[in-house]
C-alpha cells in the first residue's frame, strides 16, 4: 500500500511561499507514521522550521477549494487529479483545540514537485476550523 | 502614501494593466473594482495578516505536540 501513498514526495520547490515566510522555498513532505495522514512539512531552508500537514477529506469531506488559473500555471498543474490539497494544523494538546487552516490550503503538485499555499480570499473560509467541527 | 479623491465611477490606473474603480460609497463601506492581470495577486490586508499570525503559530510545534496529535489521529480512525 505505501508505495501508491501520494504523499511521499522528496522534495518541493515552494513557488508560492506560506504567507509570512518568503524565501522559504524547499520543503521535505514527510508522513509522520502509518497510523494516521499526517505529515511533516519540512523546511530545507530554516533547520528546525517546520509545519504539520493532513489531506482534509477525512475531517472536511466537502472541502472543495477553488484555484485561479495563475495557481494551475505556477504549479504546472496539468489534471487536477494530480493535485494533492494539504491544510496547515495549529496543533493543540490533543484533537479537540487543533485547529486546521481553510482559507489558505496548500496545493502540491507531485509530477512538477511545485507547491504553494493558495490564499482563498473570497472565499469566506475560515483560518482556523477545528479539526473536529 | 499618494492620497487621491474619487467618487464613485471614478478609476485610478496603476502601471499599465491595472485599473481601480470605486464602484459605490455607502456610509463607511466602499465597494472597489480591481481590473488586473490573473497573475497579479489581490488580497485583503487584513487576511493576509491574518494567515501569516496562523501559520507563525503552526510553525514548529514540539515533537511532543506532534507525538500526542499522531496519537490522537490514529485513534480516531480506528
Amino acid at each position: 500500500m505505501a508505495e501508491h501513498h501520494p504523499l511521499e514526495i522528496p522534495v518541493i520547490d515552494m513557488v508560492r511561499p506560506l504567507v509570512g515566510f518568503p524565501g522559504h522555498e524547499r520543503f521535505a513532505l514527510v508522513q509522520l507514521d502509518g497510523a494516521s495522514d499526517l505529515c511533516s512539512l519540512i523546511s530545507l531552508d530554516e533547520p528546525g522550521l517546520r509545519f504539520l500537514v493532513v489531506p482534509p477529506a477525512a475531517f472536511f469531506p466537502d472541502y472543495a477549494p477553488e484555484v485561479g488559473d495563475d495557481v494551475v500555471t505556477d504549479l504546472g498543474i496539468e489534471s487536477a487529479a494530480d493535485v494533492l490539497v494539504l491544510v496547515v494544523l495549529n496543533a493543540g494538546t490533543g484533537l479537540h483545540d487543533t485547529t486546521a487552516n481553510l482559507a489558505a490550503p496548500l496545493l502540491v503538485n507531485p509530477v512538477t514537485q511545485k507547491a504553494g499555499q493558495v490564499v482563498l480570499d473570497e472565499s469566506g473560509l475560515p483560518v482556523a476550523a477545528p479539526l473536529l467541527g | 502614501m499618494l492620497v487621491l479623491s474619487r467618487r464613485a465611477g471614478e478609476s485610478v490606473v496603476l502601471g499599465e494593466d491595472i485599473t481601480i474603480t470605486v464602484l459605490e460609497v455607502r456610509g463607511d463601506v466602499v465597494r472597489i473594482g480591481i481590473d488586473a492581470p490573473r497573475s497579479l495577486k489581490v488580497h485583503r490586508a487584513e487576511l493576509l495578516a491574518q494567515l501569516e499570525e496562523s501559520n507563525r503559530s503552526a510553525a514548529s510545534p514540539s515533537d511532543d505536540l506532534v507525538a500526542q496529535l499522531s496519537e490522537a489521529l490514529g485513534r480516531e480512525r480506528d
